[in-house]
């Protein structure tokens, strides 16, 4: 096919700490995946990247460019910037007698995202840095109760002179965040005004955030971290993403630069709320997995992402993956719709110790990352990790190590597997690495398994999608005997998040906290009031959903609204999201039809039987989902060739270590093996970017669409 | 187990280290090397030449005499405060904070407790004027002995040579 017919039109990037990954698919679906070391400028290992990927086609990103009509990034760079607490100095305003908030953290920040262990611990407690600093704080008086009343009115002529001392001390941006805003946001606006208005009179230009304008929900320290993320962490991706839009369109590029969010959309890198797209990598992949289940046919579909430093999990349940209402980000508790993932501290490049007093191995916390292992000499690494472990044993080969990139010593490897693990434990050298891949997979199976079941489901009702960069090396052993109906472990795994990333929707999603509670006491016109309340909600955030398209010049017409409330029953600690069954509501009968939704989808969720009616019904949160078209990678179709591999394919054989005993696996090239084709363990099937393992007692088949079904024979 | 420098556990000594590297002492199993490290920094930062066998305060050890091989309680400076068993607080200057203005010298009025029910006890070098200890106990409560180590089943743990005078 020629390049009229077939054009390249998606472009996926993921921009990760250490690799920056491109994907590449043309009309058909056919692609190519490209790698290149990350680097300060972001625009720059783009376009490497790209010109890696390309080169497969034999094309140069200057050909490629102009034809293509989507592209979404997702990126670590403003999540590192908020780590490494290397944001804008960042001027925050709060009520009077309030100033510590922020830095107290809901007393939860000091263990948040800490292993099990160093929760327990007080003495591993700890409270990173506030986004804010005190001294760049102040307190304005004002007071809002809990029903949206004033009870003091704002004193403006104290913001006036906050304003005037956070500038003067070198802040450049100012945040503000009241009590109760999220009920009545008029004090905040207008402190919000007085501080524009001081910056003119100062002659310096810096952003204003009031949180009420970005992120009108309740519980304050959520909200003003959220906030404050806009101005300490957003405002300088926002030049990055220019500089990356500007470097694109030189080279000849039409489409406009998407960023993927963690609501599971993505949105323009012009938008106003741009902290939402803080985690994206790992939220690309479920999302390539929905898009992947949806084209396929497959409903429920338990989705796993292995990496160097972490294992991260979500479930897919009839086509729907689920929110977290208040995701909790870099150790900081947010405001932020994310799509629910566990995540565990353990990944292939985890360290590996022998605890002294048990004598047992011990994996993690902490991990060799991109320095790989003691077998990379240049890493500087000299504890062993799991890395060390899959070279010894022949899973890895050593001379094609992420492409051939790096140059390993594998003598050196053994050598400090033997002197700090086989030894100490009286093992031989294989043994000792084997169970350290062993007790790795092991804890991951035991996540996995404890992650479906703890959420009433049983693993036989969902097919297993295996991916990232290590997922094809452990995928046997982590869902070994676990009982999925079926494990499938796509060819492009490397660059599954990327792939996700341009499967997304364009979506802008607003929320807002509301408080409405209807009992069987209610009358007519409660529910009248409550409908009104409800509708007033998505009216507001369907604006903001509009101010926010236009900016890509949209309009009202190409936009599909989606409304959306969490509900409870009155009483109850969690609420349900579910989509609205009516797009407009204005009488006291759609109350009934809301209600009748939520009775609906709690029975599914939980049990008919839990369902709890006399309670009354409270509408917690009102939603707001605006999408548009977009143009999405086709799933590639090719015809079947039969259950022989060709003999490009087969490139020879490695001695590989399993079940104690040294075996011969024989060597695939991953991109040559043709649809059909069965491969019986002992196998590796090897491709620059990733290493899939079929061990013996496992066999796979590479379907049309260039997905590996993993099957356990034995 | 991990291991670590001397420098790291200098660091960790004057409270110096990064907050990464501390995180994970603190999570991880304790090193081997790792005491004598330990009192191999303190030693570093003491005038005198006696042993350092266990730190009981921030400027006090319980040391071997070069002199007599007697285990001893001294201060930083060389004072010294009698034999380890001994309470050493009976050797050192006390200031009991125990009226309305003494107790103001140190926190605003109306934050600090009330005298009648909780006095202040400063312990002090006689020597070099260093405090060495507070203790905050009700005003009749007689001194405390804060720690009475039995060291040779310390050492038997370290797997370290013991003093022979234990």
């Amino acid at each position: 096919m020629n390049d009229l017919t077939n054009p390249v039109e998606v472009l996926g990037i993921d921009a990760g700490g250490t690799m920056t990954d491109t994907f590449f698919v043309r009309a058909d679906g056919t692609f190519v995946v490209g790698k290149a070391q990350s680097d300060v400028d972001e625009a720059n290992a783009v376009l490497t990247s790209s010109a890696d990927a390309l080169a497969h086609w034999d094309k140069t990103p200057e050909e490629v460019f102009p034809q293509m009509v989507t592209c979404v990034f997702s990126g670590t760079a403003m999540l590192n910037r908020v780590v490494g607490r290397k944001g804008l100095r960042t001027g925050l305003i709060v009520s009077k007698g309030f100033e510590d908030f922020h830095r107290m953290g809901r007393a939860i920040q000091c263990y948040l995202g800490y292993a099990f262990e160093d929760r327990l611990h007080l003495n591993t407690h700890r409270y990173d840095e506030p986004l804010a600093h005190i001294h760049d704080t102040r307190g304005v008086t004002e007071r809002v109760d809990s029903k949206g009343g004033v009870v003091i009115p704002v004193r403006l002529h104290e913001a006036r002179e906050a304003a005037r001392e956070l500038i003067e001390q070198g802040c450049k941006a100012i945040v503000i965040s009241f009590l109760s805003s999220y009920l009545n946001g008029t004090h905040e606006r207008a402190v919000r005004d007085v501080c524009l208005e001081v910056a003119k009179e100062m002659g310096v230009k810096i952003p204003v955030f009031a949180s009420v304008d970005y992120y009108p929900v309740r519980k304050e320290t959520h909200r003003t971290n959220t906030t404050l993320l806009e101005a300490y962490a957003a405002e300088p991706s926002r030049a990055i993403l220019a500089n990356l839009s500007d470097r694109m369109k030189d080279i000849g590029a039409k489409y406009d630069v998407r960023v993927m969010a963690s609501h599971g959309g993505t949105i323009s890198w012009k938008a106003k709320e741009l902290a939402r797209t803080l985690v994206s990598g790992p939220i690309g992949g479920v999302m390539g997995s929905r898009y992947l289940a949806e084209q396929l046919g497959y409903e429920n579909v338990a989705c796993s992402d292995i990496g160097g430093t972490s294992f991260d999990m979500a479930l897919i349940v009839k086509g729907k993956v689920s929110m977290h209402q208040d995701g909790d980000m870099a150790r900081l508790v947010l405001s932020l719709p994310l799509v629910s993932m566990d995540t565990i501290g353990a990944g292939a490049g985890s360290f590996v110790r022998i605890d002294p007093y048990s004598n047992s191995l011990k994996l993690g916390p902490d991990s060799a990352g991109y320095r790989v292992g003691t077998c990379w000499p240049a890493g500087g690494v000299d504890t062993v990790s799991v890395t060390d472990c899959h070279i010894i044993l022949g899973y890895l080969n050593p001379d094609n190590f992420l492409g051939g990139i790096l140059e390993l010593d594998v003598p050196r490897a053994r050598q400090c597997v033997k002197d700090q693990i086989a030894d100490p434990l009286g093992m031989s050298l294989e043994d000792a690495a084997a169970g350290v891949i062993e007790l790795l997979d092991l804890s991951l199976r035991q996540h996995l398994r404890a992650m479906i079941s703890a959420k009433g489901y049983s693993p036989s009702d969902f097919v297993c999608f295996s991916y990232g960069g290590g997922g094809p090396v452990h995928a046997y052993g982590y869902t070994m005997g676990l009982g999925f109906k079926e494990t499938i472990v796509p060819a492009w795994a490397a660059g599954f998040s990327a792939f996700g990333c341009a499967t997304a929707d364009f979506e802008y999603r607003y929320d807002k906290s509301t408080d409405i509670g209807i009992t069987k006491d209610s009358t007519t016109a409660d529910k009248q009031e409550a409908v009104d309340t409800l509708g007033a909600a998505w009216k507001e955030l369907a604006d903001k959903v509009m101010e926010e398209f236009k900016i890509n010049g949209f309009t009202e017409d190409d936009v599909t609204l989606t409304p959306g409330y969490r509900m409870q029953y009155l009483g109850q600690l969690n609420d349900l999201e579910m989509n609205s069954p009516l797009t407009q509501i204005g009488t006291p009968e759609d109350w009934d039809k809301l209600v009748a939704t939520f009775d609906e989808t709690y029975a599914r969720v939980y049990a008919d039987a839990a369902r709890s009616p006399e309670l009354g019904f409270g509408v917690t949160a009102a939603i707001m989902r605006g999408s548009v078209e977009t143009k999405k990678p086709s799933i590639p179709s090719e015809p079947d060739a039969g259950p022989n591999p060709p003999a490009e394919a087969i490139t020879g054989t490695r001695p590989f270590y399993y079940g104690r005993k040294w075996v011969d696996a024989k060597l695939y090239k991953m991109e040559n093996l043709l649809p059909g084709n069965r491969v019986t363990g002992p196998a590796v099937i090897e491709s620059d970017a990733t290493t899939y393992v079929v061990p013996t007692g496992f066999e796979t088949w590479l379907d049309g669409h260039r997905l590996f079904h993993l099957i356990e024979v034995e | 187990m991990s291991n670590y420098t001397k420098k790291q556990v200098s660091d960790l000594v004057k409270g110096t280290l990064d907050w990464e590297t501390v995180h994970l002492m603190l999570s991880m199993p304790k090193d081997k090397d790792r005491y004598k490290l330990y009192m191999e920094v303190l030693q570093e930062n003491v005038s005198y030449d006696d042993k350092i066998l266990l730190a009981v305060g921030p400027h006090l050890n319980i040391v071997e005499s070069a002199k007599d091989q007697e285990i001893i309680i001294k201060c930083d400076c060389g004072h010294e405060f009698g034999h380890y068993s001994k309470n050493w607080k009976l050797g050192a200057l006390i200031y009991v904070r125990d009226s309305v203005e003494k107790m103001k010298e140190v926190y605003p009025e109306l934050m600090a407790p009330d005298t009648s029910w909780q006095v202040y006890r400063e312990y002090y070098c006689p020597s070099c004027g260093i405090m060495h200890d507070v203790e905050a106990p009700t005003p009749w409560y007689p001194v405390m002995h804060d720690i009475e180590p039995d060291l040779k089943t310390f050492f038997e743990w370290l797997e370290m040579p013991a003093p022979a005078k234990i």
